[in-house]
């Protein structure tokens, strides 16, 4: 099963985008914040795509991003931004840094499992 | 504005961002999340148990195979409906919990012994706290709206 690395400071979205993406058959790995999800990385987990907030303590969405993309294994991971954040500068900010995609919260189940589907499809 | 009144203003932005730091946490409603997840799993289990109820009386009658069909088919939507009402709930209240956050942080600042006298916590200060396109859209909304009200 594909792996989804899932970062958000929120227990509660990380339970739901959790429950929604084991739902559609992929493996979830989760962080609080970017820090966590550097760690992960850095530790050897190789997920299929990563899902992360930008507002999140200790490391922000920003700042995982530009740190992921200095890992090797995850230099061509699809990293999606899922966030409150909808205006266009920090969209450019987000691609800048290496963000493959973005999802503007409240986002729908579907919406979400199509883009993450076209990026890693379940076999 | 005296040292006296300064100190009282501070005093209860304080009090207030402790209030208000209160009721964020207790916008974690993981009870009902929980509740909603857990059936949501559960008609997943009972789907799964009828389909294998299918699969093992191929002799049952066109009628009952009917419903039961009809019955996996209503449990998929409900779950479906589950789903997506736990999805857009969380959502929601994360954005309410960035807001109180926000709320927070410039009451704390306002309230801050370490401010010089004399200083204030400006609107622009209070703007680049925020974490979302609609909040600083209300932002400008009343700024312009109390603009014209002193105009």
């Amino acid at each position: 099963m594909p792996i989804i690395l899932v970062l958000d400071d929120s227990a509660t979205m990380v339970m739901s985008l959790s429950h929604i993406l084991k739902g559609a058959g992929y493996e979830v790995e989760t962080g609080m914040n970017g820090r966590e999800g550097i760690t992960k990385l850095s530790g050897g987990l190789k997920p299929a795509a990563i899902l992360t907030d930008l507002n999140m303590p200790e490391l922000d969405g920003i700042g995982f991003i530009k740190e992921a993309r200095k890992i090797a294994s995850a230099r061509f991971t699809p990293i999606i931004v899922l966030t409150t954040e909808s205006g266009g500068r920090k969209r450019d900010e987000a691609r800048a840094a290496g963000a493959s995609g973005w999802l503007t919260k409240p986002a729908e189940p579907n919406q979400l499992l199509s883009v993450v589907k076209q990026l890693c499809p379940v076999k | 504005m005296s040292g006296m009144a300064e100190a009282n203003e501070k005093l209860v932005c304080a009090i207030l961002a402790e209030q208000v730091a209160h009721l964020r946490d207790k916008m974690d409603a993981s009870d009902a999340f929980d509740l909603l997840w857990r059936t949501s799993a559960l008609l997943s289990w009972l789907s799964g148990l009828l389909a294998d109820i299918n699969r093992q009386s191929p002799q049952a009658s066109p009628v009952v195979e009917r419903e039961r069909n009809e019955a996996i088919s209503e449990i998929a939507e409900i779950r479906r409906k589950l789903d997506h009402l736990a999805f857009v709930e969380a959502q929601r209240q994360d954005f309410a919990k960035q807001i109180a956050d926000c709320v927070i942080v410039a009451l704390e600042r306002m309230s801050d012994a370490q401010m010089p006298p004399g200083t204030h916590f400006a609107s622009a200060d209070l703007a680049a706290l925020y974490v979302s396109e609609d909040q600083r859209r209300l932002h400008e909304e009343v700024l312009q709206r109390l603009k014209g009200q002193a105009a």
